[in-house]
């Protein structure tokens, strides 16, 4: 798998400061299961943690708290190295949680003509959340700007828009200014992991008035 | 490469030799050894500035130090999956505690960080690098960070220890959310040098 698409940076430093609010955070996890690079990347940027964690004044201990670091070891069980023993076309594990029987079990809700989504989850304000969305091959979105931040990640298949094409482990990553129309490549559905923090907008009369209908 | 750069302009210099009590030291004799007087070597270097990071986040004073608890079981239970070519001591020690807060302070689910660690311990292969002293290494990233313009360190501070989102950053600075990220972004440019010599 060849990654073409990245998040932007500054995401990636929210992902590794730890402040995404939970949708994105799966999301960014989920890219980075699929992107080796990726992980290097987000190793540099730990590091500016580690870094800022070095300069930190030290604040004052409680007298005994070593003791009761030490007292409490040996109740401690230790970690091994994992192995990820599950095949090959195994959904990666930050997103496998939400789908335990994967992607075939899914329960589509209709949402347009060759569009459909499903939630997965809210974030902590239920203000964002993490969903799926399904678009028939060669059928295309309707042209919708963002009312906030979207990630969308490709879990399979593929699809074009004005920034080219995205496809398995590709991660669009668009702020609210962005405005743009997907139209999946033909051949395979394409099933997009997404989290978005607001109502998606679309343009266009006849969008205005099916933008409920769709509860997009 | 940048070790060796540094060394050429040294020269007469010995080169610096991993002391026995350095982070990176400490964590393999945790690991290998199960050594806890290592962990509380490391404990004395590395508690106090976690409870500082704690504290800074609102934590009170017993919440704080009960973090700090958590963070550094999780280092012993966690030891033998650390290797030093994956990062400093340091970084490793940022992580766990970032973790924490994420759960124990904001009440959100670490599972994406956990997942992502299965992920990365299960299927990366360690750098192979030479053994560079990472916290050498953490120390020149320390410095470049103080090289950052004044507007750049603030949201990188904001960020990293002060745990704030960047709608957060920029509704306390009063700047544009645009703003927010194009200074980090600007940031990692002028420090991607430091920070990729760490592999």
């Amino acid at each position: 798998m060849t990654i073409e698409h990245h998040p932007d940076i500054a995401t990636l430093m929210a992902f590794s400061a730890g402040t995404l609010d939970g949708p994105y955070a799966t999301v960014i996890a989920t890219h980075l299961a699929m992107s080796e690079g990726g992980r290097e990347t987000l190793s540099h940027m730990d590091s500016i943690g580690g870094a800022l964690l070095t300069a930190e004044p030290a604040a004052l201990m409680s007298s005994g708290s070593l003791d009761r670091l030490l007292g409490t070891l040996g109740d401690e069980k230790i970690e091994v190295v994992p192995h990820d023993e599950r095949g090959d076309d195994a959904l990666p594990l930050p997103v496998q949680s939400y789908l335990p029987e994967g992607l075939v079990a899914v329960r589509w809700k209709w949402t347009g003509p060759g569009v459909a989504t499903a939630d997965l989850a809210w974030g902590d304000d239920g203000k964002s959340r993490l969903m799926l969305l399904r678009v028939g091959a060669g059928r295309r979105v309707p042209e919708h700007g963002h009312g906030g931040h979207e990630l969308t990640l490709i879990l399979q298949g593929a699809y074009r828009d004005r920034f080219g094409v995205f496809a398995k482990g590709d991660i669009a990553d668009h702020d609210e200014d962005i405005e743009h129309q997907p139209i999946a490549e033909p051949g395979e559905d394409c099933i997009c992991l997404v989290a978005v923090d607001a109502r998606l907008t679309f343009r266009g009369r006849l969008m205005r008035v099916l933008q409920p209908l769709f509860g997009i | 490469m940048y070790a060796v750069v540094m060394t050429n302009s040294d020269i007469g210099q010995p080169p610096v030799l991993p002391g026995i009590d350095d982070p990176a030291s400490l964590m393999l004799r945790i690991a290998q050894q199960q050594d806890k007087s290592a962990l509380a070597a490391l404990f004395g270097l590395f508690g106090p500035r976690v409870k500082s990071m704690m504290i800074k986040l609102g934590a009170g004073d017993a919440l704080a130090e009960d973090l700090v608890q958590e963070t550094f079981l999780t280092v012993w239970r966690k030891a033998a999956l650390y290797s030093n070519q994956r990062g400093a001591a340091s970084t490793w020690i940022f992580t766990i505690a970032r973790n924490l807060r994420i759960d124990q302070l904001r009440r959100q689910s670490n599972k994406p960080y956990e997942d992502l660690e299965k992920v990365t311990l299960a299927s990366d292969s360690p750098t192979g690098s030479m053994l560079v002293e990472r916290h050498q290494v953490i120390d020149r990233v320390t410095a470049a960070l103080t090289t950052l313009s004044e507007d750049q360190q603030e949201v990188v501070r904001l960020s990293f220890i002060h745990d704030m989102p960047h709608a957060r950053i920029a509704e306390t600075i009063g700047i544009p959310l645009g703003t927010v990220k194009s200074r980090l972004r600007l940031a990692y440019e002028r420090l991607r040098p430091m920070l990729e010599d760490l592999q």
